[in-house]
């Protein structure tokens, strides 16, 4: 059963890049803290609006990622909110050091926006396609990584970020993706929503894989197998409730991302299950491989995390329990 | 133009004070890093004790100047410095370096009066940087239309810090943006852990590379207070770019026998206790 603020049929394409950008105009119109800082990246439209306006709030660091962190960290401690926008491989990759030091150790509010994160970001090639983002990062204390799958919770989270006050990360796909949420959906950083009632089987899904989890939620449904459908859109707090819950009462939970399965969401989910609860969990993400150029049908095809594969992996669950 | 003597005298007491504070702090932790804390001292105890605006009464003031020390492991003179000035009782000298401590190994935000948690060289002068930008930001102009700062900011960099290819990119993107409220002065002590600077890898020309990136560059002798207050205010003066000073100084300065050598980490025996306290009365 389908939770009525989930929209049927799904709503206008977007990209979340733009979405982010929609909700920044008007917070960094809204609060003068806020500083965008860019490594070499596309300014956008709150850059370029802010550029305008205010020019001393707008810093392009050229292709620098370590400066890039580290200079924000800098102004955080000058008493600004600073958003970095870099791609997600190069913050993550290449300023590992500079996030966990310079922001997380002291607990400094810079919010670092993850850009074309994960593995479907087609073209690019494997060079560019981040995968160990979700391990990576969740293992750094302080910190606080979200992973919208639309662009309405896009922004949603992106306001919720400006809110927090701490080391924040968002990750944000490159493809445009359907809009899955009504304006008006219950968002909590830190709780999972509940897109699909049911208790044969469990899916969780972080990030753009949410449009395919709820398609395969759906053909899911036609068969018989009630699915509840979690969109874990906090990886750090994990929704651990919404988890344990759901492997208590569905016996079978299959986790859905475009990140590697070692680490990310899967990882984050089986830990969890282990500890405390009695379910079977079967990841479906990235096997442990780089990626590679493609389209992101192409992608999701042959890396395994297609609708089709969730169902699969659905069906295989509910099977052995 | 000449400095005051009696201020001269101040600062080269307040100088023997830290360093003697510094070895204290490395005797209790056992270990500590007294080649680069005590090369430093000299320009540390110039911003804390004269040129730099801050008052440990009102430790938060925003328009406070900031010392952003880079080199962070040598933690020890700046932790002096600050217990000196007040910022926190001299009591918290003994724990140093030990379980539960306030005075960690390497410099952290926890400690009032410290603006960076450094350990990871290269990394703070693009801290400074940014400082020196949200310095600017939103400030009143002058005539010619220059937003004027609301604080400087000092980042103290190592020569054997250098290596590390970031600090370049703060070094370029301070260019960029005209920095001019921001000074790195370099503790050009000629070891780094390994060796001398020159058979680590040799950046020679130093001078020379932070005048092709642009950057209002001066050459210093390290321990010539009159040298480095001139320094300091020459760098408020030149308006537009962002200042460099090339410190020459003597990793251990301060204690004749040990100069020269690279100490850089470890304990300070009874016999090198001794000899310092000699060194420094």
């Amino acid at each position: 059963m389908k939770l009525n603020y989930v929209l049927e049929p799904l709503g206008e394409m977007k990209a979340m890049y733009q979405a982010y950008h929609e909700e920044m105009v008007e917070l960094s119109q809204k609060n003068n803290k806020i500083v965008l800082l860019y490594g070499d990246f596309p300014h956008g439209a709150a850059g370029d609006l802010l550029q305008k306006d205010h020019p001393d709030r707008v810093y392009d660091v050229g292709i620098a990622e370590a400066n890039l962190i580290t200079t924000a960290a800098g102004m955080a401690g000058g008493g600004y909110l600073p958003f970095t926008h870099c791609h997600s491989i190069f913050a993550v990759g290449r300023a590992y050091n500079q996030i966990r030091q310079n922001v997380a150790f002291d607990r400094l509010n810079v919010k670092i926006v993850l850009c074309n994160s994960g593995m479907l970001w087609p073209f690019m090639g494997g060079s560019h396609q981040m995968i160990e983002e979700i391990a990576a990062l969740r293992a750094i204390p302080n910190m606080v990584l979200v992973s919208p799958g639309d662009p309405v919770s896009t922004k949603k989270m992106t306001h919720a970020l400006a809110e927090h006050v701490g080391p924040s990360a968002l990750r944000i796909s490159n493809p445009a993706v359907p809009t899955v949420y009504r304006d008006d959906f219950p968002f909590e950083l830190g709780k999972a929503v509940t897109l699909t009632d049911g208790n044969d089987a469990t899916i969780i899904s972080t990030g753009m894989m949410l449009s395919d989890a709820l398609e395969a939620a759906d053909t899911l449904a036609k068969e018989g197998i009630k699915v509840r459908l979690l969109d874990m859109h906090t990886l750090k707090p994990i929704d651990e409730g919404a988890i344990i819950k759901a492997a208590k009462e569905t016996g079978a939970i299959v986790t859905v991302e475009d990140s590697s399965i070692i680490g990310g969401l899967g990882g984050a989910v089986a830990e969890i299950v282990a500890e405390t609860a009695t379910a079977t969990v079967k990841r479906v993400g990235i096997q442990d491989r780089f990626g590679q150029s493609g389209t992101v049908p192409e992608l999701k095809e042959e890396y395994k995390i297609s609708a089709r594969d969730i169902i699969q992996a659905v069906r295989d669950s509910v099977k052995k329990k | 133009m000449a400095h005051d003597e009696k201020l001269i005298q101040k600062l080269a007491e307040k100088a023997k004070i830290i360093r003697r504070d510094a070895v204290e702090m490395i005797r209790a932790g056992k270990l500590g890093w007294i080649g680069g804390s005590f090369s430093q001292a000299d320009i540390i105890t110039a911003l804390v004790f004269h040129h730099m605006k801050h008052d440990p009464k009102n430790q938060d003031m925003a328009e406070r100047d900031r010392l952003i020390v880079s080199k962070a492991h040598c933690c020890e003179t700046v932790y002096a410095a600050l217990g000196e000035a007040g910022y926190f009782s001299k009591e918290l000298y003994q724990s140093y370096g030990q379980m539960g401590a306030t005075l960690q190994a390497h410099t952290e935000r926890i400690v009032p009066g410290v603006e960076y948690s450094g350990g990871s060289l290269g990394e703070g002068l693009s801290f400074a940087l940014g400082e020196a930008l949200a310095a600017r930001i939103d400030a009143p102009k002058d005539s010619s239309g220059r937003a004027v700062p609301r604080y400087r900011v000092f980042c103290i960099v190592g020569d054997g810090e250098s290596n590390e290819g970031q600090m370049w990119e703060a070094v370029m993107a301070s260019l960029h943006y005209k920095v001019d409220n921001l000074v790195a002065i370099l503790d050009h002590n000629k070891f780094q852990s390994g060796g001398t600077v020159e058979e680590r890898l040799n950046m020679m020309p130093w001078v020379d590379k932070w005048k092709a990136f642009g950057w209002d560059t001066t050459e210093i002798d390290g321990h010539d207070f009159e040298a480095i207050l001139t320094a300091l205010e020459n760098a408020d003066k030149v308006k537009g770019k962002p200042h460099a000073i090339i410190a020459h100084t003597i990793k251990c300065k301060g204690v004749p026998s040990f100069e020269h050598k690279n100490l850089h980490f470890g304990n300070i025996s009874d016999e090198m206790y001794a000899e310092a306290m000699k060194a420094l009365k």
